[in-house]
């Protein structure tokens, strides 16, 4: 209560916290030999279509060799026309991602406006450069996808681990299986019969989960689908009425029809 | 001057009596009970005085406008602050008030070397089911209560002077028929019940104290209303329970309301 105004009377968040002795990305002198395995989540995409932007991604989290979990989550609704989808490590990714909604949430009830979306590219750019200890020391990399749909329409950004910041023209990819989902987008969006943006939601979806099911064929660390356990990719559209989820029934007749 | 206690004292009555002028002359506020939720509404002429706090809880205050301000990101900070250490169930308006507001009103009225908060606030919180439902009154001195004069809490009122907030109850408990009103209902009724208020507001200190202040013969709170309308703009917001989303607060706009306040 002391010393008002308040570190976040400019509407910042992260100032707020830091005041109450919060750290994101804790100093370490070394990393110990017999440091754990990290957990890892893998292979995001977000793509634009007709009607605003997909974003979708695969269950599996790894530790090294091992399989850690089958129904992670990796897209976070941050606001109600903004998806965070994040590869990497899930511990800091989520924190990230529960940081960046706060301070969403928080800027719009302090300063009684939006944000821009520009400043909430940069919310989450300056995030990351707050984990460079933890990128830096190979324990605590992530590397977000940011899908948002503002009076323009949808767009896409994406980032390196050290924070840069890019927008992409049609899709972008994330996480160790982004390689093969890259090519299937680009293949889909320079070869197929139209681009990606004029492709209907269904179409979309179809799209995403057949490069999701390439990118699980040839890496380990991304998971398929599994009907019988009903683990199916998370995926999410966000258009001018906001987001909504397209439900594991939905996907399952995709898969069976049309992957 | 005030190293002996009498003098503290006096210095604190006098501090009482000064705040107390300050407010006086404050825009009333009203909270009232509709069929989805709780409504917020008061009649502002620049400066916005209801504003959002977290996913269910919303705050209307009167006073000196920087006064609010500070109050308001003070409650918005603690209320964030717990939402990302703890989850946004943890929120809870009690102890934002309880632990953090109220203290904090407490130490800078009775530190009288520093200016004291010119300001008084109504906050509430939308519970799972109307039994759930929290609605504080908090004062300048720290001071709260959980007001509902009506006994059913359907209304609660916030005004400078109690003259002001005693015929807005009368009046509201005069025109209560439906207890399930629907929100277009709740805003006519409470807009009007503002005017009322606003009357008595205007009358200063030093009439509205007396007890026999009364209506004038043949007051019309719509007409009232309707005056007060060429310079000021009605402000109201919702805590509505239907919503799905989260984040229960909604502010309503401008077009809305002078749909719902036509022909009034």
């Amino acid at each position: 209560m002391r010393g008002w105004p308040t570190p976040g009377a400019a509407g910042d968040f992260l100032a707020v916290l830091k005041a109450h002795g919060y750290e994101l990305a804790p100093r370490f002198a070394a990393l110990s030999a017999h440091a754990p395995p990290v957990t890892e989540a893998t292979t995001v995409l977000a793509l634009k279509f007709r009607d605003g932007v997909l974003v979708a991604g695969d269950r599996r989290a790894t530790a090294g060799h091992m399989v850690m979990y089958e129904r992670a989550e990796k897209l976070i609704n941050v606001d109600t026309h903004s998806i965070l989808a994040v590869a990497g490590v899930p511990a800091v990714a989520f924190e990230m991602a529960r940081v960046l909604e706060h301070s969403l949430q928080y800027y719009r009830r302090s300063q009684l406006q939006e944000m821009s979306t520009a400043g909430k590219v940069r919310s989450l750019s300056k995030l990351l450069k707050e984990n460079l200890p933890l990128t830096l020391q190979g324990v605590g990399t992530v590397v977000p996808i940011f899908a948002t749909y503002d009076e323009e329409g949808g767009k896409v950004f994406f980032y390196d681990a050290l924070g840069a910041q890019f927008e992409s023209g049609d899709f972008a990819a994330s996480g160790s299986g982004s390689l093969a989902v890259r090519s299937v987008l680009h293949y889909v969006n320079q070869w197929g019969n139209k681009p990606l943006a004029r492709h209907a939601e269904d179409e979309a979806t179809v799209v995403a989960l057949r490069a999701l099911d390439t990118a699980a064929a040839s890496d380990t660390a991304t998971g398929g689908h599994n009907p019988r356990a009903n683990v199916f990719p998370t995926v999410r559209v966000i258009t001018r009425e906001g987001i909504h989820e397209v439900s594991d029934t939905e996907l399952a007749k995709l898969y069976r029809s049309e992957v | 001057m005030i190293e002996e206690p009498y003098r503290w004292v006096e210095a604190i009555a006098n501090r009482r009596e000064y705040i107390e002028d300050q407010l006086a002359r404050g825009s009333p506020i009203l909270l009232m009970r509709y069929a989805d939720g709780l409504l917020l509404l008061t009649v502002s002429r620049e400066t916005q005085k209801i504003f959002e706090v977290y996913d269910r809880i919303g705050l209307a205050a009167l006073g000196h406008p920087a006064d609010i301000e500070r109050m308001r990101l003070a409650a918005i900070d603690l209320a964030h602050v717990e939402g990302f250490n703890r989850a946004v169930a943890d929120v809870s308006l009690r102890r934002l008030v309880n632990f953090g507001l109220s203290p904090a009103l407490k130490t800078a009225f009775e530190q009288i070397y520093q200016p004291p908060f010119i300001v008084k606030l109504l906050l509430a919180e939308l519970g799972d089911s109307p039994a759930q439902d929290w609605v504080v009154k908090l004062d300048y001195d720290g001071s709260f209560g959980r007001g509902g004069e009506d006994g059913r809490e359907t209304f609660h009122v916030l005004a400078g002077t109690a003259a002001a907030e005693q015929h807005m109850m009368r009046f509201l408990m005069e025109h209560d028929d439906r207890p399930d009103r629907e929100l277009e209902d709740a805003v006519r009724l409470a807009a009007r019940a503002w005017a009322v208020g606003m009357y008595f507001a205007e009358q200063g200190r030093e009439r509205a104290g007396e007890e026999e202040a009364q209506l004038p013969a043949g007051f019309d709170a719509a007409r009232s209303l309707r005056e007060h309308l060429r310079l000021r703009h009605v402000e109201a917001a919702v805590l509505d329970r239907t919503t799905r989303s989260a984040n229960r607060y909604r502010r309503l706009d401008e077009r809305e309301l002078r749909g719902m306040l036509k022909d009034l």
